[in-house]
């Protein structure tokens, strides 16, 4: 039972990671970003390029990893989203290439094969009798960290009430003198950092090859989808939800089927509420 | 009702007529298995277009359908060892069963839902297949399914035929009222709905008819490749589609097959690039989306044939 609680909670906040920096880019700019997933696997190649290739200390290579991944985002939405901004199929278009681009670079520069990152905490905890790889338990916190920093920053900095503002109404910020170009740029960085930071985390002890990404995406789209498009508490609670969900389905039936977890709860949300849980009736 | 321009049956005519010699010129089993594949993707292409083209709401998943239909001649064929003919109306059948799936919660909505939960549902099914490798065979897939017909050529011009149905068929329905209908969804929604038209049951019939064709599309791959596998699921296949109807000009259907014979016959050719072939498609798809917006194909046989209009 207990291990149920705290495997769900890692699980949870992998999630959360990844949906938060979805649903956040999609909120700002409208952007639907599907090398999202890109991200999370460009993040854990730099941890494993850095240590393992380069020798860099860890604890300097995870930060390393998420700025190299950031400016990344960056530079993807500079230069192939925004001049394409006006059609929403050639924004879904450009970051679909450029996420198969991501991958093939990955899978010609590295082949197929898995590639292990070392730990950044050996130790293994116990909780109540429930062991834990320390590796674990790292990325639950600093997924809580990270949320709650996220949160922080947008409720309580100018730079947060700015970007609320862009969320709210694009053109009506640009008349309050706010950059809204900048502010798109500032919020991909943090999108694309969180998913890199997710990346990092998960490399010690998830496998780390090419096509890495796609899941994830896939369970962040049903994350966001379940939460609702655009909506911070929404993807949170919705994390929660998928991420215990799964590991019930694992722990009771079978790993094999908490794939299936994702897609029932993506079809059950957009048969009773399309909006999701917290999202905006816009979303219909 | 609009017609179609006489230039524009014999331009078909005319190519048609062409890919279906040309295997006599040069006679090898290697040429025309090439062709072959070829003409599968005009199909998958084409269907694509009508449904996405036509509406606007983009399908990122069409190897759903494609993996349904070849999977389903994959168990008929190989496992349960049935006739081969009739793969292929239930490879129809159950590709448009997946499309009621995907299509009825997801269409209802506007905004993105459609085409995140087609990727969504497509890489799911992908890993569903590796999961339960008992029945799916796993990485390896179905093997050993019956040829529909002994001798190639004959099975190639049999597929380029229906190749040529599809682009018939999709053709005069979208210059059909039901293609009118289609099209003003794309414009605008909602003075659709305000217009008493039921935009949802307009949506969700084409997908089902692109499903169709694709999942007609995918059982006849499968009874060319004698085998089916997981990748035949994959995003990569779609994103193949996607960018042929991109390249045909999006919304023109016969636009679409030709680009996919035309690309597929250059993946052949660039072959001996292994690894960077996708990324040369990719690159592709990026160059044509910021430099012809349009497309290529269908603006090109325009621009050639306006003056004989």
């Amino acid at each position: 039972m207990l291990q149920i609680l705290i495997y769900g909670a890692v699980s949870s906040a992998i999630y959360a990671m990844l949906a938060v920096g979805f649903t956040l880019i999609f909120g700002v700019a409208r952007i639907l970003n599907l090398a999202h997933g890109s991200f999370y696997a460009l993040g854990a190649y730099a941890a494993y390029v850095l240590t393992s290739l380069l020798g860099v200390p860890l604890f300097i290579a995870a930060p390393l990893a998420v700025l190299i991944v950031a400016g990344f985002g960056v530079v993807m939405e500079r230069f192939l989203v925004r001049p394409l901004r006006s059609s929403q199929l050639a924004v879904l278009m450009i970051t679909l290439a450029v996420s198969l681009a991501v991958e093939q670079a990955l899978f010609i520069t590295f082949g197929s094969e898995y590639r292990n990152v070392p730990s950044f905490v050996a130790d293994k905890l116990s909780i109540g009798g429930v062991d834990i790889s320390g590796q674990r338990l790292l990325a639950l916190v600093a997924g809580v960290l990270v949320l709650l920093g996220l949160w922080l920053f947008i409720q309580r900095t100018r730079l947060g009430a700015a970007i609320l503002a862009v969320s709210q109404d694009p053109e009506a910020a640009q008349y309050m003198g706010i950059p809204t170009n900048r502010i798109f740029s500032i919020v991909m960085a943090i999108s694309a950092g969180t998913a890199a930071l997710a990346g990092v985390l998960v490399s010690p002890f998830l496998t780390v090859q090419p096509t890495m990404g796609l899941l994830p995406m896939v369970k962040a789209f049903a994350i966001v989808i379940v939460g609702g498009l655009g909506s911070i508490p929404g993807s949170i609670i919705a994390s929660l939800i998928l991420g215990y969900s799964e590991t019930i389905v694992a722990y009771l039936i079978s790993t094999s089927w908490t794939e299936l977890v994702s897609l029932v709860a993506v079809v059950v949300t957009l048969m009773i509420r399309p909006s999701g849980l917290l999202g905006r009736r816009a979303a219909f | 009702m609009k017609r179609i321009a006489p230039i524009d049956i014999a331009g078909g005519i005319l190519v048609v007529a062409f890919l279906a010699l040309l295997p006599m010129f040069a006679a090898s089993n290697y040429l025309t298995g090439v062709l072959t594949v070829c003409v599968i993707y005009g199909i998958w292409a084409s269907s694509w277009d009508f449904m996405s083209g036509l509406t606007g709401r983009e399908n990122f998943g069409h190897s759903l359908f494609i993996g349904a239909g070849a999977y389903t001649a994959g168990f008929l064929s190989s496992i349960w060892s049935a006739n081969p003919w009739i793969s292929l109306p239930l490879g129809v059948v159950i590709a448009i069963a997946f499309s009621l799936l995907v299509g009825f919660p997801t269409l209802r909505l506007r905004g993105p839902y459609f085409a995140l939960a087609m990727l969504s549902a497509s890489a799911i099914l992908q890993r569903l297949c590796l999961i339960f490798w008992e029945y799916t065979g796993g990485e390896e897939g179905i093997y050993g399914l019956d040829p529909l017909m002994k001798n190639p050529l004959h099975y190639y011009w049999f597929v380029l035929a229906i190749l040529a149905v599809t682009v018939i068929a999709l053709t005069l329905l979208a210059q059909s009222h039901w293609g009118l209908l289609l099209r003003a969804i794309r414009g605008d929604e909602a003075t659709c709905q305000a217009a008493g038209i039921n935009v949802t049951f307009y949506k969700i019939v084409s997908l089902m008819i692109s499903a169709g064709f694709a999942g007609l599309g995918g059982a006849l791959y499968a009874h060319y490749q004698l085998q089916v596998s997981p990748p035949l699921f994959s995003v990569v296949v779609s994103i193949t589609v996607i960018i042929m109807v991109y390249v045909g000009g999006i919304g023109s259907i016969y636009g679409a097959a030709v680009a996919a014979i035309l690309l597929t016959l250059l993946t052949e050719m660039l072959r001996g690039f292994g690894e960077y072939r996708l990324w040369i498609y990719t690159l592709t798809l990026m160059l044509i989306l910021f430099f012809l917006p349009n497309g290529l194909i269908a603006p090109l046989w325009r621009r050639l044939t306006e003056r004989l209009r």
